[in-house]
């Protein structure tokens, strides 16, 4: 079975639907129609260009090109998740790019060697769709991963010290701080999985659908890439973690302010 | 024991210590002495490693306090804060989590020395099983003090220690520490009930030297 195709009309069409909320907007004063059109426009300008770059990744597929585009994926996602955090990107790039990277490419060729497994481990099909899935939902479990711990230690630097004064190890005082932000991070992923096909068709499973596949198919996928999206989260979120406190801490253990984008100088 | 050798130390443009130098004998209980906000607190995080001083050096028992020592000399010394952060959770927890770090699971954790601790600060038993998110200020500095004294150091680093207490507990707290001859106490207050007994050496930081 193909996909049926949407026209250009029908893609009209589509947006014609968002009337409906620009009556109601109007009609009860939401403070809506404008992010509404500019996250419609942006959402539209970026998917067409995404697709006509994906359309000549597919149609190249080769390996070197599919690795970059991925090395770029990961980029963007350490950006996005230090950005979102109160750490300033300059400290923690290069951990969170290696963190990231080892949590994906460990997951993808997994899955693309030993699961499915493919011919060609870079198939652009394989490497591009499924490193977009797990970098963007490892993206979320890192921002909340990373923040909580940086901001729940900076919070709490009174009672760290304290800890610390009694004579525990880096590790010992770190550990409540560590187990918490993980747990958190991994929260909505796992929230997410114990109502999936209840409360909602996962995306991935609806677009293999779509694309003609039967749902018997696609469910594999989703079970598939939901246990390659928590294993890549968590992992991801326990390196990123483990690879900035060398940065991050002085060899004294003592959390160093001028890691924080709002706070320059020392602890007092 | 404690030595402060020239230290100078500095942040936000603004000066904390100029060309200080102190030392504290082994057995001695000192008394600083400072205006409050003047930073007096950043002596005990020198010594402790929290700081480093930006000229001069802190240095405990004879070793320079650095990155490899500081984790050596906190397992010899005894810290409490003037506000005390504890956490949240039960009291038996926080006791549990303190004896069960590494550098103290030697302790044993004497259940009785905890008991008899507990009575002589005029703690209830009820008290381990209370969170500790509903202590008073004062409960919550008795409570460190005990967790101190458990750890069996003989340095102690008291900053403002009684300044919840009642007069009564206020006493009970200095004699407890400046009766014991084999313990060091640096200690940061304003209290009479320090600063009147007859044991304890003063120490004026902005003057830079001793009291007669």
């Amino acid at each position: 079975m193909e996909t049926v195709d949407l026209s250009l009309v029908s893609l009209v069409l589509t947006f014609l639907l968002l009337v409906l909320p620009v009556v109601l907007s109007l009609k009860f004063g939401f403070a809506l129609i404008k992010p509404l059109f500019y996250a419609v426009g942006r959402m539209t300008v970026q998917l067409i260009l995404i697709g006509i770059f994906l359309k000549y990744l597919f149609l190249w597929n080769n390996t070197w090109i599919n690795f970059l585009w991925l090395i770029i994926m990961i980029t963007v996602a350490v950006f996005s998740a230090v950005r979102s955090s109160a750490i300033k990107i300059s400290k923690v790039f290069i951990p969170g790019f290696l963190s990231f990277s080892i949590a994906t490419f460990v997951v993808i060729f997994y899955l693309n060697m030993v699961v499915i497994p493919l011919d060609n481990v870079f198939d652009a099909r394989y490497l591009i769709v499924l490193g977009g899935m797990l970098l963007g939902n490892s993206l979320r479990g890192n921002i909340v991963g990373i923040s909580t711990f940086y901001e729940n230690i900076r919070k709490d630097a009174k009672k760290y010290l304290y800890v610390l004064s009694l004579g525990a190890s880096h590790y010992e005082a770190l550990l409540p701080y560590f187990r918490e932000s993980v747990q958190l991070a991994l929260k909505p992923t796992l929230a997410a999985m114990a109502t999936m096909g209840i409360v909602a068709l996962p995306g991935m499973m609806t677009g293999v659908i779509l694309g003609g596949a039967s749902p018997e198919v696609a469910i594999k996928y989703q079970i598939m890439i939901m246990i390659a999206i928590v294993v890549s989260t968590i992992t991801s979120v326990v390196l990123t973690i483990l690879m900035t406190l060398r940065v991050c801490f002085n060899r004294y253990g003592v959390l160093r302010r001028n890691v924080f984008v709002d706070v320059n100088g020392r602890i007092p | 024991m404690i030595r402060f050798d020239h230290v100078h130390l500095a942040f936000d443009g603004r000066k904390i210590f100029n060309d200080l130098s102190l030392e504290v004998q082994r057995g001695e209980k000192v008394v600083v002495l400072a205006k409050s906000g003047t930073g007096k607190s950043s002596l005990f995080s020198l010594v402790l490693g929290f700081l480093e001083p930006d000229e001069g050096q802190v240095s405990f028992d004879g070793q320079p306090v650095d990155e490899k020592s500081a984790w050596e000399i906190r397992q010899k010394i005894a810290y409490i804060d003037q506000d005390v952060s504890l956490g949240d959770g039960k009291i038996i927890d926080l006791f549990d989590f303190v004896l069960k770090l590494k550098a103290n699971i030697h302790l044993g954790g004497s259940r009785e020395r905890m008991q008899e601790l507990l009575q002589y600060f005029e703690f209830d038993q009820e008290i381990l099983t209370k969170d500790i998110e509903n202590l008073s200020g004062g409960e919550r500095q008795r409570l460190a003090i005990i967790i101190a004294v458990l750890l069996q150091r003989d340095v102690f680093l008291l900053d403002e220690v009684t300044s919840a207490l009642d007069k009564q507990l206020k006493k009970k707290v200095a004699d407890f520490f400046i009766a014991r001859q084999d313990w060091t106490c640096l200690v940061i207050s304003h209290d009479p009930v320090w600063l009147e007994n007859p044991e304890i050496k003063i120490f004026d930081l902005e003057e830079g030297g001793w009291k007669p």
